[in-house]
């Protein structure tokens, strides 16, 4: 009986396991593909590809059904290299296909720490207007602001999935508990009708606003807006509970014991250790159209310590790059005087230019092997044999 | 295919991938910040040049027209539609924008407002309007669907209106907003009641029945 070294060296290094995970690689996308028609290529992504396991409801329960993308992906990497060092045999003539397969493994290597260190984000700028975050596109957060601060505001911010967990929060830096009591991932808001039932909120808002639930939308032209109903309970009793939703642009504030928070519920926020302010945005147009031309932010950008203060101009296929963040021009408002910048953090973005570089090198030298080692049989078969010059006698 | 039914490494593999999903909640994060200069901007349609929708996802554009209360645009002309309105409420000067305007008192010294404006066409759509009037009491926008299914419609005669009864804020107080638009003559006809959120509410069966005697104006000779 083989020893179970044995037998994972020969899995790992077997061909048929390559076969196979290009196959189970093919279905995935394949059924990924079948799918964003519901879910939209944001949920496709998450759900198929960046998750080691593809599950799916069934009567109420959440069963594993696929292997995701990165165990298709993470096991082929294995296979690869494993089997490179099992069966490895340096000759100059295999220097191509050597090169090919580093490319391919650099290129899955990239992928891998693209989809765990990649980070998109953006961030929303008037003329004049100086921020020192970015927003994310999809995560909400609810941050709890103390204001008590003449100067500064004390900020503990929950994210949105303990909300819908309703997982009960209870942070060194707040002096009462929060729990949720009712969540809803995507809601619209309403004027309480006089007839309705008694709100869940007993402050703020949401004792005169109905919070509806809607579906979850994942249409790319959509966005949800969760909402919910969370009370701050202290030893002493409910500080109340408030509807919560980031469809309320005005904050909900509320005191105790001599502090005050503010309640808002918006687009989770990542401070960066310097500023941008927009100086100008610029937006041309055809003549004679309204189909834009090209469009362009010029920002400052300032960090506290004064190292950095200067001006650039970012527009299309000319971002910023700047503290491992990459600024690229996206989109602006209706008023031409508001700019989108989408906001990049990928440490490892170099690597699939490597890998595609290493891949063609590889694939240029293994042709040329094979296109030199070709012409060199034909030429002597396509000598035609002179006839040997007569011996003079 | 053999060498997986054969090996019982993919079996003994499964526990491990399970293991990997049950990934840890991020945690709440707590940080100081000097106080904001800026007051929260209400969230605001995008327009992409690469329409509609910006690489990563930025929140959807909705309509031209969100912008529209800051923006010049040409009010509608032609058929006109007559009403009756209550006697309290105090009938203002038309403007160029404003084919009819009316201050409604209440208690003390509150009043609302309400406008009756005129614009060609359908004015970006229902749902665009909606998410106009959302903006003005500092709501965000809603997605198409959920901004129509707000409406509240009913018809008078040959008029179909479509109502919007919306809750927020202005100027940092509670406000509300009862909005009715009605498609006529080629152009979208719209009545907004809008003021402080008592006087409003109070007002609302007025105004519902004051909606009810809208009709085609005569012609004028």
């Amino acid at each position: 009986m083989k020893s179970f070294f044995l037998e994972l060296r020969d899995f790992f290094v077997s061909l048929k396991l390559t076969v196979a995970l290009i196959a189970f690689g093919m279905l995935l996308v394949f059924a990924a593909t079948l799918d964003q028609v519901n879910l939209g290529i944001w949920a496709v992504q998450e759900k198929y590809f960046r998750s080691f396991v593809v599950y799916t409801q069934a009567g109420g329960l959440t069963v594993p059904i696929f292997p995701g993308g990165y165990v298709v992906g993470g096991l082929l990497l294995i296979n690869l290299v494993a089997a490179h060092v099992y069966r490895f045999t340096f000759k100059w003539k295999k220097v191509g296909i050597l090169l090919t397969h580093a490319g391919l493994i650099l290129l899955l290597v990239g992928e891998l720490l693209s989809g765990l260190w990649q980070e998109d984000s953006h961030l929303r700028l008037s003329e004049g207007q100086t921020k020192n975050y970015i927003e994310s596109y999809r995560h909400n957060e609810l941050a709890l602001i103390e204001t008590t601060d003449a100067t500064f505001d004390d900020v503990v911010a929950v994210p949105e999935t303990l909300l819908a967990k309703k997982t009960s929060v209870q942070h060194p830096k707040l002096p009462f508990r929060m729990v949720t009591k009712t969540y809803y991932p995507n809601s619209v808001l309403q004027v309480r009708p006089a007839n309705a039932p008694a709100s869940e909120a007993t402050a703020g808002f949401g004792v005169r606003t109905l919070a509806a639930p809607q579906p979850i939308t994942y249409k790319p032209n959509e966005t949800n807006s969760p909402s919910a109903f969370v009370e701050f309970v202290t030893t002493e009793g409910s500080l109340g509970t408030y509807l919560v939703s980031t469809q309320f642009v005005e904050p909900q504030t509320f005191t105790y014991a001599g502090r005050t928070w503010k309640i808002v519920f918006r687009t989770q926020r990542d401070y960066q250790p310097f500023a941008v302010s927009l100086v100008k945005f610029t937006f041309d147009r055809y003549p004679g159209t309204d189909i834009p031309k090209n469009f362009s932010s010029r920002v400052k950008l300032k960090s506290p310590d004064g190292r950095d203060d200067r001006e650039a101009l970012i527009y299309m296929n000319n971002p910023l790059r700047y503290a491992g963040l990459t600024f690229y021009q996206a989109g602006f408002e209706r008023d031409e005087r508001t700019t989108v910048l989408q906001v990049v953090r990928n440490p490892s973005w170099l690597l699939p230019y490597v890998a595609c570089g290493l891949m063609t090198l590889g694939l240029l030298i293994q042709f040329g092997i094979h296109l030199a080692g070709f012409v060199g049989k034909r030429r002597p078969a396509n000598v035609t044999p002179t006839p040997a010059p007569a011996a003079t006698k | 295919m053999q060498f997986l039914r054969s090996s019982r490494l993919p079996l003994s593999l499964c526990p491990v991938l399970l293991a990997l999903t049950a990934c840890g909640d991020p945690q709440p994060v707590a940080y100081r910040t000097p106080k904001e200069q800026d007051p929260v901007p209400p969230a605001a349609p995008v327009a992409s040049a690469e329409a509609p929708r910006t690489p990563t996802g930025a929140p959807a554009p909705t309509d031209a027209s969100t912008a529209m209360a800051s923006t010049p645009v040409a009010t509608a002309t032609g058929a006109a539609l007559a009403w009756s309105a209550p006697a309290r409420w105090q009938a203002k000067p038309a403007s160029s924008m404003r084919r009819g305007s009316y201050t409604v008192s209440g208690e003390g010294t509150a009043t609302a407002d309400l406008a009756i404006t005129a614009f060609p066409g359908d004015v970006g759509g229902e749902a665009a309007n909606v998410n106009r009037w959302r903006g003005q009491l500092a709501l965000t926008p809603l997605p198409e669907t959920a901004a129509s299914s707000a409406l509240t419609r009913f018809a008078v005669g040959d008029l179909k209106f479509a109502v919007v009864d919306l809750s927020g804020t202005a100027n940092g107080q509670p406000a509300r907003l009862v909005g009715a638009m009605v498609p006529f003559g080629g152009a979208t006809w719209f009545f907004k009641l809008i003021g402080p959120d008592a006087l409003v509410a109070q007002e609302k069966p007025a105004f519902l029945a004051f909606l009810q005697t809208v009709q085609p104006a005569a012609p004028t000779p």
